[in-house]
């Protein structure tokens, strides 16, 4: 019998949030899915692609979060049911296609799935895409769970196909990245093949007057959308005269603080939270004399509940961040919910979270913080050592979204913006165009293909001088190893035609053109060197296989990794291999410098970093460089 | 609150957190308990702090734990654990793997990193129900190799008698975990954890 995401219908599974999205797609006969790879939305892809593979419906990584809904938009078009999913940010990508997507409608079935990020785990920002379905006009679920992922999602298909509308599903971190057990369903059969006939003549044609007539139409859906499906998502528990409005994980912190205070109060669980189901709102409201609203981010519910209650409730008092009894900033937990609800009750908190916090203050204060780093071996600490030794502090350094953002951290530097996809290389033209200074591109290989092309070929049209560093890693390294445009296969295991950067560039007149390896620090800074001296456009291809699969490849083909030493003999502890490298299997012992064997990869990149020549291959070390591995 | 049992697997990023909080879910599902675990993904895949929570109950509801609250701490490395000092109480029982791993920031922006000892003292100040410290990489290494070093703790877990599983139920979801390949070695090292704490508490 299949476990997982893939087991028969009435077994129960651990499903991670997002696996139990893409089992509801599943189920609901989904045929074609797309996607570009984004915490915390990622693992719905992992997902997909492995039941694609068995299942044999479309899965792909889309170039970027536009292609892959206008991917899933054809095929809603032509009859299939279709999916893309995407984190917040990249509905920000999508949304051109998105917004005139909602007055096209669909004819099969189509879901897109924002996961948002409060407290920005991995993301630039807290944006609350709950706001894009109130201006796109589309209808959206919130699953509180693993289980209401996946029911919602089957849900949405249906609805969407009713309405003829996408629909979207709102996840957030505590939801896409929670396990728990899900009962799962029947999976319906796909459709195969679809036919691309448009119901009107019109139908696919946003201009003018056309566009207005959708634009009306799609008022109308909502309404009937309110009317008739709503209700379906929205339960009342509970009773008394202090209620709570919540949706999304919300509703699990404020089922915890009940439960920890002991109280009754009334609840309402909302799962369609736009249209709202405003007569049940409005009932509820009623009926309770206080109300606490518990959703994360914006008062996105507060704000509708305050404009209800001034007809249903107008002696209603209502809590929540306009009353400052919840932030808008990070995400909520049950603490944070407990003792709003406390306080909304005037009862005291149920645990001493303040005595709590100070005893542990004295634990926290005498450990070291350790954020984020780039891996032992990784190829961006190498690009960034030779850069960083080539162009020094001269540049402005335009950074972007990936793995090699970390390069911002000490001793690197080498970051004064990282902003949103594709960034750095626009922000470069400006640049040149604003100061003096020579801006510095890093920018990853997926990054490049998803919005980077775009701002390289404005760079070369209008003459700009910029170096261009594509540290090209060959995979999608920060979501988990994707393959992207540039790789030859695709998500499930065919052959794919992987796009050339140096050939593309070239094509686009780039004449300054270089390819190195990361681990050949001496060419790696001639190439900075070099394109600093360059007039224009000048791209240097940081080009070395991600180190987690280097490192693994290296554990299957030789049974294990045999790390690097430092020689206690040579070692001066001059402390240049911390101070300039800093991979994390150097160890600062206090008179001298090891490496944790238990933390290297045995790359032996970092053997010409000491200037003693103090670190040495143990007996049977590869050097990845030397032996071929990771290029 | 008698119901319900929290857990939190600390450590740093590569040593198989993921993978340990697998093994439990999997135990409390063969079980039939229910279970709410979050977990962290995305930026950082190695040497970074990393953390899941797993709450298992009939009326688990917040898949984040409340402070003070934690009935497990399984420290994979020392300084992570101690980084969970608020969720422990009395009613907390804590493991830890002697192998300190030293964050490379620290050792660039030259702050201090204390020994084991200190950091073993500092988690002291919260007051736990036991702490117990288990040289698991060192068992690890043992057994064949030190990537295996969760199960080890994992072992050591059951080891103490608080896991909410009857005996057994632990080390038949690790082998239906474990990948092929790697069953025999995991078996060893859950045993090796087992006996370590098995002989230390008594």
């Amino acid at each position: 019998m299949k476990r997982g995401l893939l087991a028969p219908a009435g077994s129960v599974e651990p499903l991670l949030g997002n696996e139990a999205i893409a089992r509801g797609a599943v189920e609901a006969g989904v045929d074609v899915t797309a996607a570009y790879p984004g915490t915390p939305s990622t693992e719905i892809g992992e997902a997909l692609a492995e039941a694609a593979r068995e299942l044999g419906f479309y899965f792909e990584w889309s170039a970027n979060e536009k292609v892959a809904v206008e991917v899933a938009a054809a095929a809603a078009w032509s009859g299939l049911r279709s999916m893309c999913f995407m984190k917040h940010v990249g509905v920000n990508v999508a949304s051109d296609a998105l917004f005139t997507l909602a007055y096209a409608g669909v004819v099969g079935g189509m879901v897109v799935v924002s996961a948002d990020d409060p407290h920005a785990h991995s993301s630039q920002n807290e944006q609350d895409n709950r706001y894009y379905a109130v201006s796109m006009s589309l209808p959206m679920l919130e699953p509180s769970n693993p289980q209401e992922a996946k029911d919602l999602t089957v849900r949405a298909f249906d609805l969407s196909e009713r309405y003829s509308v996408p629909f979207l599903v709102r996840s957030t971190t505590r939801v896409s990245h929670v396990r728990a057990p899900v009962r799962l369903g029947e999976v319906r059969a796909r459709r195969g093949k679809g036919d691309f006939r448009p119901p009107e003549p019109d139908r696919y044609l946003q201009v003018g007057a056309i566009a207005r007539k959708h634009h009306a139409e799609l008022l109308e859906k909502l309404e009937r959308i309110e009317a008739e499906a709503a209700g379906e998502f929205a339960r009342v528990e509970g009773e008394g005269e202090f209620g709570i409005v919540t949706s999304g994980v919300g509703y699990l912190y404020a089922l915890e603080a009940v439960k920890l205070l002991g109280v009754e109060v009334k609840v309402l669980k909302l799962g369609m939270t736009h249209p709202l189901p405003e007569r049940i709102l409005s009932e509820f409201l009623e009926g309770v004399e206080r109300v606490l609203v518990v959703e994360e981010l914006e008062p996105f519910l507060e704000d509708r509940v305050r404009a209800v209650a001034k007809d249903a409730n107008p002696e209603l008092e209502v809590l929540g961040k306009r009353s400052g009894h919840l932030p808008r900033v990070g995400e909520y937990n049950a603490e944070v919910v407990v003792r709003a609800l406390a306080e909304g009750l005037g009862e005291s908190p149920p645990v001493d979270f303040e005595g709590l916090r100070r005893r542990a203050s004295e634990v926290l204060e005498r450990l070291p913080p350790r954020p984020p780093v780039l891996c032992p071996a990784c190829p961006h600490r190498a690009t960034g050592y030779a850069m960083k030794r080539a162009l020094g502090s001269r540049p402005v350094y335009l950074n972007d979204i990936g793995c090699y953002a970390l390069l911002f951290q000490k001793p690197f530097e080498l970051a004064h913006v990282t902003h949103a996809m594709g960034s750095s290389m626009g922000f470069a033209s400006g640049i040149d165009v604003a100061t003096d200074r020579i801006p510095v591109v890093l920018i990853g290989d997926s990054t490049f293909f998803h919005a980077g092309i775009p701002a390289l070929i404005n760079a070369i049209h209008q003459k700009r001088r910029v170096i261009v560093a594509v540290l090209d890693n060959r995979i999608t390294a920060m979501t988990g190893h994707q393959p992207h445009p540039g790789v030859p296969r695709r998500a499930t295991g065919e052959e794919a035609t992987p796009i050339d950067i140096e050939r593309l560039v070239r094509g686009l007149g780039v004449d300054f053109v270089r390819v190195v390896d990361p681990y050949d620090f001496k060419e790696t800074e001639r190439a900075f060197r070099e394109a600093e001296k360059h007039g224009g456009v000048a791209v240097v291809v940081c080009r070395r296989e991600c180190a987690l699969l280097t490192a693994a490849r290296v554990r299957r083909e030789r049974g294990r990794i045999v790390p690097y030493r430092v020689d206690p003999e040579r070692c001066t502890y001059c402390r240049v291999c911390i101070m300039t490298y800093a991979c994390p299997a150097f160890v600062d012992a206090g008179d001298r410098v090891e490496r944790d064997p238990a933390v290297g990869f045995g790359c032996g990149s970092c053997v010409p970093v000491c200037p003693y020549g103090a670190i040495v291959p143990s007996e049977g070390a590869v050097d990845w460089r030397r032996d071929g591995y990771g290029v | 609150m008698g119901s319900e049992f929290n857990l939190i697997v600390a450590g740093v990023g590569g040593q198989g957190i993921l993978f340990t909080s697998r093994v439990i879910t999997r135990a409390a599902l063969m079980e039939g308990k229910n279970f709410i675990q979050s977990e962290v993904h995305g930026l950082s895949q190695r040497y970074g702090s990393i953390r899941t929570e797993i709450r298992i109950g009939d009326d688990v509801f917040s898949p984040l734990i409340v402070p003070g609250t934690l009935d497990l701490l399984m420290a994979l490395e020392p300084i992570e654990g101690a980084r969970c000092a608020e969720y422990v109480s009395r009613r907390t029982s804590v493991i830890i793997n002697t192998h300190l791993i030293p964050p490379i920031g620290a050792a660039v922006a030259g702050i201090r990193v204390p020994s084991l000892e200190e950091v073993v003292d500092a988690l002291r100040l919260m007051g736990p129900k036991s702490l117990i410290t288990v040289p698991a990489t060192e068992l690890a290494k043992e057994v064949g190799d030190p990537m295996v070093t969760n199960v080890v703790m994992l072992g050591a877990a059951e080891g103490i008698g608080v896991m909410p599983f009857e005996e057994g139920t632990l080390l038949r979801a690790l082998e239906e975990v474990s990948p092929e390949r790697y069953r025999e070695l995991n078996v060893r090292a859950f045993e090796a954890g087992r006996r370590y704490t098995r002989e230390s508490t008594e």
